[in-house]
């Protein structure tokens, strides 16, 4: 049997044409005895590496290639025969690319004859230019000039009656040119039970129904990836055309493996190669780090790192880092070196990371080995309001074709996917958005679901949303850019991957993600944004401003007892890291003393630990209520530091040197392999290597069997130490800042938002609980941010800024601003007239209570400020013909849900304290009483639901934090408990619950055993909670 | 339009409008928070909630995304403006029953003034008439508020703060009352409603202490109107709806008649006295409906609708001719009613039918319609193109009104032309080993299939009635050139054409 290679293959990085995955393409293949496959995605390489590394698996050679769109609408199959063929084809792509809009990509028959060297090209298909009546001279002639033998006429059969003249006026043409036949099907899915799915992809890409697709979707299921057989059966008379296509794999031999990436050259001294300039600065930095001499071991270890780093000639990609932290500097950017680079001396030495890796006993080999397929990952944590600057002098420096961003590829997630599948189904767009709200980021469409919108689930249309709208979760949607992702090279970038506009000006992405990157081996720079290196340069800042101490994040006095007294008492809204509920709920068991604690704190309330099963023994050891014990005595340095329990990946790799003797490089490869593990399964394959190796030891089996265990469930989702510990650094400054400097604290928070966990109404109430002063906003006083402002000697009120003001323009604040400062503000009249703002803008800022200065009664401010804004061009001002009416003056209640309502916050008083009497009346506790109650109370609790949170590892636990003016309390909802209540869970603003206290080690949590409205006198209006997974 | 001054005022309030023509369609919705929108998608804007939803805080002018995050089970559907239009009209329609003045609000759908002046001498009592009034709405599958009053602005914003049927004492009983309506409930736009509440002002008689002149300043004429006309200041006449009154005529038969020609002529004699009538009235018959009421207590209704309004007896009367002979009498006639439809006939359409063309589609339509009326409306289709992969779906049916002058585009006839049957034919199952040989699809005389040619397939309509064919062409040994496919669902063959 003869068997053939099928060379037109798009899959779902076709954005919505094609429906399955190119590894599930190439797998296909595999399985049908085809011994290659050619990926031609429309106008890109999408999806190529992942077909790679897949047909690399299964041993199937992969074509590359692309359905290349030509601007008369037509289109061209080019697969790359080498490596200049390759580079060819990403240079069209680009070309076709950055000239159309955002999606789309039209190249000229002559740029496509210009880009030949090195591809074939197969013309043909359905409206190809080939397979028309008329003669395409002109077209062919400059095809034949450019492949000459390369050339190829694509014979394409789908069963569809209107390809038979096609096929008449192909051959024809083919034969009058002397273009060899070659036989394909336009594979868009690998089995015809995708079709549906094609089917709805098809109609989201037309904006359509199917009940009006009419002939856009196809007539037929005939897309699939054929067998062997039934290929051969459907070209049985052209068998030439079948062995043709094996012929044209046979001459691409282009594989992605041969990609080779340099990374560029920085400006050197004269004279200096990149490894010795990468010597000078590492020694130079190595002098500041340590004034009193470097010490031996850190010599020793910048010695093995720098060889490490030439013999890999990666020095550029440090060099490159170092450039841009220097860049950074020299602006007054905050920035700070994350993740695995902080086990690097040489990177601490550039002062890339801020945390000593040879006094922490870090491990090099998390971040660089020899075994190490691939290259260092490097991420830098910029503030986030100036990383755009930085950006842009990354595209400076390197110019557009040597500098691209990383792309992030848009899935289908189940809200997407009901609405887009809905839609093409028939159903009412209000429906779907009903059922929508209901589905979670992560959940599946079911039939509950379905029922609980209203959705009769029986029905035939409701069981092809149901299938359908699971089946297309994942597929990818378009493409939008990492959040701060670079590539660059020394050879151009789109000569390796093709370059193409992102939806910001500005700023280009290639058509690979990180995955990609990673798997192929390539540099990639990460300058991610960090709100919390906005507020901490802020509030230093304003302690500089205000209070003349000029602090840094090195000079922060380290192991400040105030500062860990407070974080063991989960006093930490607005401490980056350590304030989500769930660090609130560790705080106190964990009792941190030392930055080290902070460190472990930071990593194991991490789902890596939780699904480990570490949280618990580490704690009972802590606690001393279960002795340290070690399985072997060599694995005392490993575990020491985390009194017997790994916590960190490093541990997990240090664990499988000592105790299974793998190699660093080995044991990096374990680290990838666990955080990979539910994926690909290649954990597996270490099982019986360590188990075995570490009873050989002499750990017991039990041990080494629960060591497997934690490193299973490990996952991707622990941290490393070096990270926890560049992070937890992040955590204490802050921390001490919220500590001794609150006003300045709070007043940079609120100016670096939107960031954290908390609104500002959560934010500004912890503040007043801390005897901060928050002054309201007032236009004689306020700027556009947040302020400070004297109280006494040495006591700092926070003024809010104008920026709170729901609806008020920056430019208006300005315009405000302005105007004051050229002369304060004499009268309402004033106001008006010399801002002449609208209408609109001043009702807003008299609601916000901002007009108070010069009109102390709400109401009377938004009758005056109308009127004014009416007279604003009146020549001759004339007295006002009516005296202005009296209104009822507002209540206090009525104060703090203006205040709410039109800026979010009050500083005049929490929301629930007015109604605190009739709270009381009814027997219900204030938040800060729960922790004077025992253990297992029943209790009837009032609050607002400041944030609702489903984490993954909860297994369907769902956990709400209610606030009043006294504090929080953290609600638990059992499983049963939150689908009994879902709707009031989901949605309610202002929540009763009835539940049971659970207390233990000073963590207080209400168990709800019931969620109910209450029934208030008045229902303040709040503002949404955050929600989070 | 007539306008005048009314002693006493009613306003009857069908609340929601749009809300209850959503409530009729979907009764089932009646516990569930309801919105009618103006779009079916989620930015639709709410424009009618229910008290459910309301009690969710859904509010009008929201989008629906807004207003089932508050309310996840919030149910939305779209009212057209015509089919409040025609519900207005249909009460309007009723309500003239009771009084000769109604006038429909412009502005609120579902409010009407009716003219209350002298009601009480026909119904025995002023509240009589006002029950029968909410009755009547009622009995339209309705919620109304109906108040009688004394001006026009008081019995309109009671109507909308009370409910069932409210009849005044007196002028001063009915400012006592409107003084303590909340501001809420006046239906503002939603911005003016807002700046009044957020200036402290619930009621109308804080509303009224409000200064005109600073009103007018800083919201506008519309709320100074409003002041006005709560104060009495301002007065507008009952500008009411002419009643539409068809032209309708009857003829009774002492003896059941039987006798078609007869009854043609009984025909004929209304018709001769109807369209004098209509031409006075520049008017010209659009439809003609005939009510036989039968000896055996039954009704016959038939329709008859010319080419085009006319007011030419003999067309009409052929017309009847025609459909009278195709009915079948079951009894003798008793009474006989002829309702004319009727619009107005402009010179311009007048013109119209004199033009004399070659071919004269005025003539074509006469005879399309003389069709309609032997065969009945649907009596008469047409073809038209559409986008479809299966052979019957790219074209459809649809009804012929008028006949339109061809404009044919110029085609490449091929050498052979497919004859598509309208509904494939059964055929009997081929062999079950060699289809092509020993098959006869159309039997001895056409013989065996000699060849068999493809199959294109034609697969899909999954989401609706699945379906899967796979086309052939054949040609049987005496040369008849079939185009026939195989159902693989209900694995038979068809013959879905011919080529010549």
């Amino acid at each position: 049997m003869s068997v053939y290679v099928p060379l037109w293959c798009k899959s779902h990085y076709s954005f919505l044409e094609g429906t399955c995955a190119p590894d599930t393409l190439v797998e296909e293949a595999y399985r049908l005895g085809l011994p290659s496959l050619a990926l031609t995605d429309r106008d890109g390489v999408y999806g190529i590496v992942r077909a790679h590394m897949q047909a690399r698996t299964v041993g199937t050679q992969l074509l590359t290639g692309a359905q290349v769109t030509v601007s008369d609408g037509s289109s061209l199959l080019l697969l790359a025969q080498d490596r200049r063929g390759y580079a060819h084809l990403c240079r069209l792509l680009t070309t076709g690319r950055l000239r159309s809009p955002k999606g789309q990509s039209a190249v000229t028959w002559q740029e496509i004859t210009t880009h030949a060297p090195g591809l074939l090209a197969l013309w043909g298909g359905e409206g190809s230019l080939l397979a028309q009546e008329s003669e395409p001279l002109s077209v062919a002639r400059l095809l034949l000039d450019a492949f000459g033998d390369r050339l190829y006429a694509l014979l394409t059969r789908h069963r569809q009656a209107n390809e038979v003249p096609q096929e008449r006026h192909l051959r024809t043409h083919a034969a009058r040119y002397g273009l060899p036949l070659v036989a394909a099907t336009e594979v868009l899915y690998h089995s015809p039970r995708q079709r549906p799915l094609q089917d709805v992809l098809t109609c989201i890409r037309h904006h359509v129904t199917l009940s009006t697709a009419g002939r856009r979707i196809k007539p037929n299921a005939e897309h699939a990836l054929l067998t062997p057989e039934a290929f051969t059966t459907l070209f049985a008379d052209v068998p030439a055309a079948v062995a043709q296509t094996v012929e044209v794999a046979a001459r691409c031999t282009f594989s992605l493996t041969e990609l080779r990436y340099r990374y560029p050259v920085e400006h050197l001294p004269s004279g200096c190669s990149p490894m010795r300039w990468l010597y000078e600065l590492t020694l130079a930095g190595a002098r500041q780090r340590y004034p009193g001499g470097i010490p031996p071991a850190v010599v020793t270890q910048l010695e093995t790192e720098l060889a490490l780093i030439e013999s890999l000639d990666y020095g550029g990609y440090f060099l490159t880092m170092h450039e841009i932290v220097e860049f950074c500097r020299a602006r007054g950017i905050l920035c700070q070196g994350r993740g695995s680079a902080a086990n690097s001396a040489v990177c601490y030495c550039l002062g890339i990371t801020a945390i000593d890796p040879v006094r922490m006993d870090l491990l090099f080999e998390r971040f660089l080995s020899r075994e190490r397929a691939e290259p260092p990952d490097i991420d830098l944590d910029i503030m986030h309001t100036r990383r755009e600057e930085v950006i842009q002098h990354v595209y400076e420096r390197y110019g557009p074709t040597h500098a691209a961003m990383v792309a992030n590829v848009v899935r289908y997630r189940p809200r997407s996917a009901v609405r887009e599948v809905g839609k093409v189904l028939g159903l009412p767009a209000t429906t779907l958005d009903r059922l929508a709200k209901l589905l979670s980021h992560d959940s599946v469409v079911s039939t509950e679901t379905l029922r609980q919108a209203g959705i009769e689930a029986e029905a035939p249309v409701s069981g092809h949303l149901l299938r359908l709208t699971n089946a297309l979760l994942d597929c990818p949607r378009h493409l939008s850019l990492h959040p701060g992702g670079f590539v660059l090279g020394h050879e151009p970038v789109n000569e390796l991957v093709p370059i193409e506009p992102a939806t910001m000006p500005g700023r280009t992405v290639i058509q690979w993600d990180k995955t990609d990157l990673e798997a192929l081996g390539l540099f990639k720079v990460d300058l991610l944004g960090l709100g919390a290196l906005t507020q901490l340069d802020l509030c230093l800042q304003l302690l500089r401003h205000h209070r003349g101490i000029t602090l840094s994040l090195a000079t922060i006095p380290p192991e400040d007892a105030e500062t860990f007294a407070m974080i063991g008492r989960s006093d930490t809204v607005g401490v980056f890291q350590i304030e989500s509920r769930a660090q609130m709920a560790m705080l106190p068991r964990l009792a941190p003393q030392s930055l080290y604690d902070l460190i472990i704190e930071v990593s194991i309330v991490r789902p890596g630990p939780i699904a480990g099963g570490m949280v618990h023994p580490y704690l009972q050891r802590r606690s001393g209520v279960e002795p340290v014990t070690y399985p072997h005595p060599a694995l005392i340095p490993v575990l020491q530091k985390t009194l017997g329990v790994p916590l960190f990946q490093e541990q997990v790799m240090k664990l499988a040197i000592v105790a299974a003797d793998y190699t660093p490089g080995e044991a990096d490869q374990l680290r990838r392999d666990m955080a990979a593990w539910q994926r690909s399964g290649r954990i597996e394959q270490h099982r019986e290597r360590l188990v075995t190796r570490m009873i050989a030891k002499g750990i017991s089996p039990a041990f080494a069997e629960q060591v497997f265990r934690q490193i299973r469930g490990f996952g991707e989702y622990g941290f490393p130490e070096s990270h926890a510990a560049s992070f937890a650094l992040l955590s204490y400054a802050s921390a001490y800042l919220k500590c001794h400097y609150p006003a300045e604290f709070t007043c940079a928070l609120l100016n670096a938002q939107p960031m954290g966990f908390y609104s500002i109404a959560t934010i500004i109430e912890d503040a007043k609980r801390h005897g901060v002063t928050i002054v309201p906003i007032d236009i004689c006083h306020s700027q556009w941010q947040c302020t400070l402002e004297p109280m006494d000697a040495h006591a700092w009120a926070v003024r809010m800024g104008l920026r709170f003001v729901k609806g008020l323009g920056e430019k208006v604040g300005d315009t405000i601003i302005t105007a004051r400062e050229a002369c304060a503000y004499r009268s309402l009249a004033d106001f008006v007239h010399r801002t002449r703002l609208e209408a609109e803008g001043v009702s807003r800022l008299a609601a916000a209570g901002a007009l108070t200065s010069l009109e102390g009664d709400r109401r009377t401010a938004l009758w005056e400020g109308r009127g004014l804004v009416r007279r604003h061009d009146e020549t001759l001002t004339l007295p006002s013909r009516d005296t202005t009416p009296v209104f009822a003056p507002l209540t206090p209640d009525e104060v703090i849900t203006w205040d709410h309502r039109t800026t979010c916050h009050s500083p005049r008083g929490h929301l629930l304290q007015p109604l605190r009497p009739f709270l009381q009346a009814h027997g219900l506790p204030e938040a800060r009483k729960m922790g004077e109650f025992p253990d297992r109370t029943l209790i009837r609790y009032v609050g607002i639901v400041i944030t609702r949170q489903r984490p993954s590892t909860a297994k369907g636990v769902v956990f709400l934090t209610l606030e009043d003016e006294t504090g929080f309390v953290n609600v638990v909802l059992w499983p049963q408990v939150f689908r009994r209540h879902v709707v009031l869970a989901k949605t309610a603003r202002v929540l009763g619950v009835t539940g049971r206290l659970q207390v233990q080690a000073g963590v207080v949590h209400l168990i709800a055993k019931q969620l109910w409205i209450p029934r208030l006198p008045n229902t303040p209006t709040t503002n949404a909670s955050r929600d989070f997974r | 339009m007539a306008q005048c001054t009314l002693s006493r005022w009613a306003c009857v309030n069908v609340p929601a409008l749009p809300l209850q023509l959503l409530l009729q369609r979907y009764p089932t919705w009646r516990h569930e928070p309801v919105a009618v929108v103006t779009d079916d998608r989620p930015q639709g804007t709410i424009t009618w909630v229910n008290g459910q939803a309301r009690r969710a805080g859904i509010v009008r002018g929201m989008r629906y995304a807004t207003g089932v995050c508050l309310a996840p089970r919030l149910r939305a559907g779209v009212i057209s403006p015509t089919e409040v239009t025609t519900s207005v009209e249909m009460l309007s329609v009723r309500l003239h029953g009771l009084t000769p003045g109604v006038e429909s609000s412009g502005l609120t759908p579902g409010l009407l003034w009716l003219d209350a002046t002298g009601v009480s001498h026909r119904h025995g009592s002023m509240e009589a008439w006002a029950h029968a009034v909410h009755a009547s709405i009622h009995a339209s599958g309705f919620q109304a508020t109906v108040v009688v009053g004394y001006s026009r602005a008081g019995v309109t914003v009671l109507a909308k703060t009370r409910c069932g049927v409210l009849v005044v004492a007196d002028a001063a009983a009915e400012r006592a009352a409107v003084l303590h309506v909340p501001v809420q409930k006046l239906d503002l736009d939603p911005s003016y409603a807002e700046a009044l509440a957020a200036l402290g002002i619930s009621t109308v008689e804080e509303f009224l202490r409000l200064p005109v002149a600073g009103l007018y300043e800083r919201f506008g004429s519309e709320l100074v109107v409003l002041h006005h006309q709560l104060t009495g200041r301002r007065w507008e006449p009952l500008q009411p709806i002419p009643p539409t009154i068809p032209l309708q005529q009857g003829i009774e038969y002492e003896v059941p008649e039987t006798d078609r020609t007869r009854l043609l002529f009984s025909c004929k004699t209304v018709l001769n006295g109807v369209c004098p009538t209509l031409a006075a009235r520049h008017a010209a018959i659009t439809a003609l409906h005939f009510d036989y009421a039968l000896d055996n207590r039954t009704h016959l209704t038939v329709s008859i609708r010319p080419a085009a309004p006319t007011l030419d007896g003999r067309e009409l009367l052929e017309l009847v001719r025609l459909r009278l002979e195709t009915l079948s009498l079951s009894a003798g006639v008793t009474t006989l009613t002829v309702t004319v439809e009727d619009m107005p006939a402009t010179e311009e359409q007048l013109r119209l039918f004199q033009e004399v063309e070659r071919r004269d589609l005025a003539v074509a339509n006469q005879a399309l319609a003389r069709v309609r009326a032997i065969f009945g409306d649907d009596a008469v289709r047409r073809l038209r193109p559409r986008e479809g992969h299966l052979p019957e779906a790219r074209w459809t049916w649809e009804p012929l009104t008028s006949v339109v002058r061809p404009q044919p585009q110029v085609v490449t006839i091929g050498p052979l032309i497919r004859r598509i049957l309208l509904r494939p034919s059964l055929l009997p199952s081929p062999p079950r080993i060699q289809r092509e040989a020993g098959w006869m699809p159309l039997g001895p005389e056409a013989g065996h299939m000699v060849h068999l040619v493809g199959p294109d397939v034609v697969s899909g309509g999954w989401w609706r009635r699945e379906i899967h064919r796979d086309y052939y062409f054949a040609e049987t040994a005496r040369g008849d050139l079939l185009w026939l496919f195989y159902d693989r669902r209900r694995r038979q063959w068809f013959l879905h054409g011919r080529v010549e």
